[in-house]
């Protein structure tokens, strides 16, 4: 997906104090403007599918996702822990959450959104663990801050 | 929000989510990722399972109809439309503050509603 003329936008949460997944879950919504009821039946879905199967991808990276008929466009959140959170056990520094829309005709997005996650990640894991501000951090997954959402250094 | 129509929604996402991982794109992309979409989907039916006990009969007869029918049984109203059928819903129905406090279902294709607030 690299090279690819599509631009992803995403929130960025870099300091989540969260101790557990369930509450890096609800950190990383808290960003995402969306009423109390939305952001809590999407809280409710993600942690279904992570109890499903942790979304761990690679030691320290997850990414906790879900469709929902309760978002418009794809809605993408990454977090940093410079704690770790149990993910449920083994610590997880990074988190790129994504909530894709359920559209007529299938999950393309989310299917478009996973391959360029996972190419990012693949090409350099430690650039993604090591870096040391939101906008280096979107950077390396080839991601543009959504207006506003990204917190400062 | 009426607490039937949280779980029927609920409900939908979560077949959204099966759904998905029966689909061998998707198995690919997740197994790419380190993922076990196969256990994760048959997690996800025993937790439907669960799920669905929770929710009123009527409702849920309701619900597996319009699945079977359309494919999905819940849609957003948008700009007064239901967004299933696109058909122009009431005035009414759509202004009414407490239209999410009770379940509402389009007149002309019948799909569970709710409003985005």
């Amino acid at each position: 997906m690299e090279g690819s003329p599509l631009k992803y936008h995403a929130y960025c949460r870099f300091d989540l104090e969260a101790a557990s997944r369930g509450e890096a879950l609800e950190e990383l919504l808290n960003v995402v403007p969306l009423n109390k009821n939305s952001l809590r039946l999407i809280h409710g879905a993600l942690e279904m599918r992570e109890q499903a199967g942790p979304t761990t991808m690679t030691p320290g990276i997850a990414i906790p996702h879900c469709r929902s008929i309760l978002v418009d466009d794809l809605t993408v959140v990454v977090g940093r822990s410079s704690a770790g959170v149990p993910w449920p056990e083994e610590p997880v520094k990074v988190m790129i959450m994504f909530i894709s829309p359920v559209r007529p005709d299938g999950p393309h997005e989310h299917l478009a959104f996973i391959s360029h996650v996972a190419s990012r990640i693949r090409k350099s894991p430690e650039a993604v663990l090591n870096a040391e501000s939101p906008d280096s951090l979107l950077g390396v997954l080839g991601l543009e801050p959504v207006h506003g959402g990204v917190d400062e250094p | 929000m009426n607490l039937d129509l949280e779980r029927l929604i609920g409900l939908h996402d979560l077949d959204v989510m099966i759904a998905d991982l029966e689909r061998k794109e998707v198995q690919d992309r997740e197994k790419m990722m380190g993922l076990s979409p196969e256990k994760a989907r048959e997690e996800l039916i025993a937790m439907r399972a669960e799920y669905i006990k929770n929710i009123n009969k009527r409702w849920l007869g309701l619900y597996n109809q319009l699945t079977r029918h359309y494919g999905n049984a819940v849609v957003p109203a948008v700009a007064y439309r239901c967004t299933g059928c696109l058909t122009r819903l009431p005035t009414a129905m759509c202004s009414d503050p407490e239209r999410n406090d009770r379940i509402n279902t389009c007149p002309t294709c019948s799909r569970i509603m709710y409003w985005a607030e």
